[in-house]
Order: C-alpha cells, then structure tokens, then sequence
C-alpha cells in the first residue's frame, strides 16, 4: 500500500523556485526548463506554482545574501512538509563568483537541508531537469 | 423509492461520485489538449486524480492570522454548492433533472457558490496577496454575472412564449422545448446569446484570459496562497465540478438533443458534447490568450457578451424571424 502510494506521488511534484540573491542567470535557466514547451517537464507531472504552500520541490539559486538570508528561512518554512530542496548554480554550494564578498552568506546548507545540489553557472537546463528527476527519487521516500 | 432515487441522484449518478470522476477527467483532457497544442507530449489524463492523492498526503498548514473556522469551512461550501448544482441539471436521453419551476435561477446562485467560497476563504486567510485577490475575484464576478443572467432570461423568454408564458425558467421545460423544435444552437436569433455565453465560460471558471484573481505570476496565486493540503485539494476538486456544471448547463440550455433510446449511448453522446464545450472555450482560449488586466476585463464583459446577449434578447422579445 505505501508502495503503491509513493508511485502514485511521485507523478505529481509541483515546483517552487526561491531566488536567494541569484544574479537570474539561474533563475533564467530554470524558467526556461520548468516552463518552457520545448522540454516539457509537465510530462513528469511538474507544474510551476506561484505560492509556497502548494509546492513539493523548491528550487533556491543565488549566493543567500546577508539581506535575504533570513526570508529564504521563513519562505522555506511555509513550505508544507514531505519537501525536497534542489540548490541550483554553484553559488548556494560555495558562493561562486561572489565566494569572497562582505555581503555572502553560503554555503545554503548551513541553514537549509538541501538534498541535490546542481553546480553549474549556469547549470544546462538538462541538468536541472536531471536534478529534479533525482528529487524526484528522494521525495518519494518521504511520503 | 423516491427517497431511494434521491440518494442514489445525489452522490452516485450524477451527482457525487460520476460528477468528481467526470470533472476530474474534463481537467485532464483539458491539460492534456493544451500540451498538444504547443506540440509537447503533455500529463496523463488521469493527472487530476494523481494530483487530489499527492495533496491528501501533504501537510496542512493553517496562518497564524487566520481565522481558523471560517478558513476550514470555506472550501467545503463551493464544494458543495457545485455537487447540488449537478443534480440540478438533467442529462438528456439519461437524467430528467429536478424538474422545479425555477431551476434555471436556482442554478444562477448555485454558480456563485465557488467564487463566493473564494471570496470567503480569501478574506480568513489574512495575507495581503489574498486580500487584492478577493477584491479581482469580486469585481469580476460582478461583471460577468451580467451577461450570463441576460442569457438566461433570452432562453426562458424564447421558451415561455412557446407555452404562452411570460418566462419559464424550468430546465425540463427548455429541454422538451428544444427536442420538439430542433436545438436552439441552429436558431440564428439565438446565435448572439450562445456567443455571450461562451464569453462568460472562462471567468467562471477562472483560466486564463481571465485568471485575474489568482494570477500566479503576480499575485501569487491570490485567493488561494494561503491553502495546502486537503483545502487546497478541495477547491481544485470545485474547479472540476465548475467545469462539470457548466459544460452540462451549456449542452441543456442550446443543444440537448439525444441520440437514440439507450441510456449509454446518450451518455456517451453528453460526454462528447461537454469535452467539445470544454475544448473550444477553455482549452484553445487558454493557449492562445495572455491574461487581461481587470478593467480590460472589466470593459469587456460588460461591452461584447452583454451586447449580444441584448441583441439576442430583443429579437426573441419582437418574436423576429430571421
């Protein structure tokens, strides 16, 4: 039955992109995997929504920022519980080009638990998509 | 036995169960002709039912600003008001319907309920987002609940004067009406109305064009920001059933013709008839519009639906044949 259930699950994330001081060259990359026709990610069952309470996979790119750092926690926090993080880029890894600025906070998981990391600046969208697939895999476990 | 059919009318068929399974089916062959129109592969058709599982197995987080009872309920009440507006409407060939006098009006509130659920759970939910929401999701409502009551009024008119009645606003009576007289679809001086109802489909039930109050892209998703879980399931699962009950109303009100004696096949033949409903007013308006601002939307409803339901109105009042 569980089993069963986690097939089922695993065919519906819905997708929430948090932006933590990000230069959008990520931010473009992930638009353009999660929306865009051409690769189709809503074949897997994904769908980008606009508020936190309704995702499942939360995609965070940027290199948290000192100003930002303490509304990703509290966005993170709004996010209803089974979720998975994806850290995009390379700056929630280790900051990036930005690695020895006054104003940077990463890595991200320091404060966040994050489950994929996909380096890259930017990452190619496949590789996101192939981050989301391994996301994937994880989340079903924790339903 | 009357007792017995009620019961079985109100959540078997159609009511409850047929209604959540039909409406779930309506929401996936919607998405799934969307993706064929922008030639990508697209979700199952069964990705509603996944999606109403997936929500059932997330939290469900209730704000600290909320009013908590208000905020519970609401999604309950469009809920519930969508599966009586079902039983309402007959099926032709398979369900005679109520049969009151004054179904048709009845109905006319019954299609507020979900937009007023929204309003309601909007106003408990206390963010900002859902606050701005509440008050598109109003504005709209009040716009295009114009035109959709002058289509009603221009059918009930077309069809009391046949009975020598002022009005007659019974869904049983507009059915038998039009199997006698052919649909009203093929009347040229009923074509204005059926246009200005195709206009109202997309606002009721809130896509794109007109997805205003809950532009994600803006305002996050307004009226709904603030649900997870099992509330936020329960007004996706009204959005199917809005579209069940307008599809089913638009098939009674302009063309319920059935196709032969046996039950299934009328079935079948009701069934195709809402997919090409659903198809041809949400699913390509969807994929070829941008959304509208609110006065746009605004100026438009109260301009060309009401306009053509008018038009439609005054040539059944003068009884012109054309």
């Amino acid at each position: 039955m569980a089993n069963l259930l986690q097939q089922i699950v695993k065919k519906s994330p819905w997708i929430y992109r948090i932006n933590a001081g990000s230069c959008n060259g990520c931010d473009v990359e992930m638009a353009t995997t999660a929306l865009i026709p051409r690769y189709d990610v809503e074949r897997l069952g994904c769908r980008y929504c606009g508020s936190p309470k309704h995702a499942d996979i939360v995609l965070i790119s940027g290199p948290v920022t000192a100003v930002v750092k303490e509304k990703v926690i509290r966005v993170f926090d709004e996010i209803p519980n089974p979720k998975v993080v994806v850290a995009v880029g390379i700056c929630p890894i280790s900051g990036g080009v930005f690695r020895d600025s006054y104003a940077i906070e990463s890595p991200l998981d320091a404060y966040i638990p994050v489950d994929v990391n996909v380096p890259g600046c930017p990452p190619r969208p496949q590789a996101i998509i192939d981050g989301i697939a391994k996301a994937l895999e994880i989340w079903k476990t924790r339903v | 036995m009357d007792a017995v059919k009620m019961v079985f009318n109100m959540f078997l068929f159609p009511g409850g169960l047929f209604a959540v399974l039909f409406g779930l089916l309506l929401m996936g062959a919607d998405r799934k002709i969307y993706a064929r129109l922008q030639r990508r592969v697209g979700p199952p058709l069964y990705q509603p039912l996944i999606d109403l599982v997936k929500l059932q197995q997330k939290e469900t987080l209730i704000p600290r600003t909320a009013q908590y009872t208000v905020f519970r309920i609401a999604p309950l009440l469009g809920f519930v008001g969508m599966l009586v507006a079902v039983v309402l409407i007959p099926i032709p060939g398979v369900y005679a319907g109520i049969n009151h006098t004054a179904d048709l009006l009845v109905l006319l509130y019954l299609l507020a309920t979900p937009a007023l659920a929204l309003m309601i759970g909007a106003s408990a939910s206390g963010s900002p987002y859902s606050a701005v929401g509440l008050s598109r999701e109003m504005t709209l409502t009040m716009a295009y609940e114009v035109p959709l009551l002058m289509v009603f009024l221009t059918v009930a008119m077309k069809v009391g004067m046949a009975y020598g009645k002022l009005g007659d606003f019974s869904l049983g009576d507009i059915i038998s009406f039009q199997q006698q007289n052919g649909p009203l679809l093929l009347d040229i001086t009923m074509l204005p109305a059926v246009l200005a109802f195709m206009c109202c489909i997309p606002a009721t039930i809130g896509v794109v064009p007109f997805d205003i109050p809950e532009a994600e892209t803006e305002i996050a998703e307004g009226p709904l920001l603030e649900y997870s879980g099992t509330g936020l399931s329960m007004f996706k699962l009204t959005g199917g059933l809005k579209m069940v009950v307008i599809s089913a109303l638009a098939v009674a009100l302009f063309f319920p013709t059935a196709l032969g004696g046996f039950w299934l096949i009328n079935l079948l033949w009701f069934i195709i008839k809402c997919l090409l409903v659903i198809t041809v007013t949400i699913t390509v308006v969807r994929a070829t519009r941008a959304r509208m601002r609110m006065d746009q939307a605004f100026k438009f409803y109260l301009l060309f639906p009401t306009a053509l339901a008018l038009i439609s109105m005054i040539l059944t009042m003068f009884s012109v044949k054309l």
